[in-house]
């Protein structure tokens, strides 16, 4: 009996929990299209979430790209396949590793700093002084981050898709002794415009979800110590399982037969 | 009070959290033009009570009228309509730390009033000076400053919009004697000069003696005394008395201390 209650009690805090996000998103989606904008605050947004996560990004697919190149060489190399390492390249690069990493990275760096941003403004009662400021908390502090979340990691992840396939150029050029022009005619012939706009579309959605995530758990944190370190800890971990499972359904939705 | 109009009226105001009730029907009127001091012993509802009056939090029940309109449960655009009235210091200044200290000052004139940044940042340095800070300081951040300071600069913030009721989040918590007097009388400047109500919560009773027309005592999530600042010391009221007094026993040492009372 104590078992089935114990089962109920989280079954009925996980509806809870679904419901207050499903909310707490849906009021932060009507803020962002109703004015008052605050334009500063997108831009300092973009800034941090865009320009300030390039080192982490650049270097994650350069290693990426590299890494892939010398693994798809190796293992083709068993069925004298040694020609696709171009295609393998590039495909995996566009299509899923430049999304997903940016996006783990990126829920790495700023989904935690957001919700410790969020909750310490939530302790220190600066979003209540908000609200007597006659300034809606989710217009001025949500609104700007999801926003700048969507339209952020598309760009990373475009960044992500040309240092990552330069970095398996680097590899297979210099070191497994590709021609160049072989290699660059290879990654160009077997792409296409699909492969790169599954990997934006699927960059929007994961930058959605690592400021929601950063937000919510921010907003609704308790304070102290402790509060802070689970809100920044479930903010990361949310986000992380929310992108691994977007991305198989994206993948699904845009190459399923 | 001297045929004023009623600024607050809170009547029946109920809230609780979980099974604990901290507010219980409580009834308070503050008139215009008037500065009232809630006093109470930690933990009997006095922020509490003001976190519904500013709309941070909603009564489970009651009603709260601000120049005679409901406005318990007012949210959105029309909550906001209403708080473009209000000024208010929180007790830990509840400044944006992100923000530079005229940005804080001039942060309500340019979100909630539209005024240019240009303009607000002369109107905050105007405001600064008013609380005793230096123009030199208005780029600086509030973690660069003391916590006295921090409190000037919330009061700054508080009365730039020029609201026409001011609250009062123990203002003197946290900061030494002598810069609490000095925060008390910029209260006081600040309340005279823009003519505004004003409702300050404090445990503080000197602080409350120099700020105050009016006392109001609440224990236990009820009004349980109000009267004129003058008559507190001779107010009747055992809950008053024990309290004014500092005294360990009384009628609220049961609930405070969880000990049965004397």
């Amino acid at each position: 009996m104590n078992i089935v209650a114990a089962i109920g009690r989280v079954f009925l805090s996980f509806l809870e929990s679904t419901g207050r996000l499903a909310i707490f998103a849906g009021i932060s989606i009507t803020h962002i299209v109703r004015p008052p904008f605050y334009p500063r605050l997108l831009l300092r947004q973009i800034v941090e979430i865009g320009y300030y996560s390039l080192p982490v990004i650049g270097l994650t697919a350069v290693f990426t790209g590299m890494v892939l190149a010398l693994q798809s060489y190796t293992g083709f190399a068993r069925f004298n396949a040694e020609g696709a390492v171009a295609t393998v390249v590039v495909l995996s690069i566009t299509r899923e590793l430049a999304p997903v990493l940016t996006g783990l990275m990126v829920a790495g760096r700023i989904g935690a700093a957001m919700a410790a941003e969020i909750v310490t403004m939530r302790v220190t009662e600066q979003i209540d002084a908000l609200s007597t400021l006659a300034t809606n908390p989710y217009k001025y502090l949500i609104a700007p981050r999801l926003l700048a979340g969507l339209i952020m990691l598309p760009c990373c992840v475009l960044v992500a898709d040309i240092i990552g396939v330069f970095g398996g150029y680097l590899v297979a050029v210099h070191k497994l002794g590709f021609n160049p022009a072989v290699y660059l005619k290879n990654s160009w012939q077997f792409l296409e415009l699909i492969d790169v706009i599954s990997g934006l579309v699927k960059a929007g959605v994961f930058g959605f979800l690592i400021a929601l995530m950063g937000c919510y758990h921010g907003f609704y944190s308790k304070g102290g110590a402790q509060g802070v370190g689970s809100a920044t800890t479930n903010a990361v971990v949310s986000a992380s399982i929310l992108i691994l499972g977007c991305n198989y359904l994206i993948t699904e939705a845009f190459f399923s037969q | 009070m001297n045929g004023r109009p009623v600024k607050i009226a809170l009547r029946g105001l109920t809230k609780s959290f979980g099974k604990k009730r901290v507010l219980k029907d409580l009834d308070l009127d503050v008139f215009e033009g008037e500065s009232i001091a809630v006093i109470g012993a930690s933990g009997t509802g006095k922020s509490v009570l003001l976190k519904n009056i500013v709309g941070i939090m909603t009564p489970d029940s009651g009603s709260i009228k601000i120049d005679g309109e409901e406005v318990a449960g007012l949210t959105g655009n029309a909550r906001d309509r209403v708080n473009r009235k209000l000024g208010m210091l929180f007790q830990g200044a509840a400044l944006f730390d992100s923000l530079p200290l005229w940005e804080n000052v001039g942060f309500g004139l340019m979100s909630a009033h539209g005024v240019s940044r240009a303009d607000a940042r002369v109107a905050a340095i105007d405001r600064l000076r008013q609380v005793g800070l230096d123009a030199d300081t208005a780029d600086r951040f509030p973690a660069d400053i003391s916590a006295g300071a921090q409190k000037r600069v919330g009061l700054a913030r508080a009365i730039a919009t020029e609201p026409e009721i001011l609250f009062f989040d123990e203002p003197t918590t946290g900061i030494d004697p002598i810069m609490g007097d000095v925060i008390d009388n910029l209260i006081v400047k600040s309340v005279k000069e823009l003519g505004a109500t004003a409702l300050t919560i404090t445990h503080d009773m000197e602080s409350a003696r120099r700020i105050a027309d009016r006392i109001a005592m609440i224990h236990d999530g009820k009004i349980v005394w109000v009267g004129d600042v003058g008559k507190i010391d001779a107010s009747g009221n055992e809950f008053v008395d024990q309290f004014i007094n500092g005294r360990v026993d009384g009628p609220m040492s049961a609930a405070l201390l969880g000990t049965p009372a004397a």
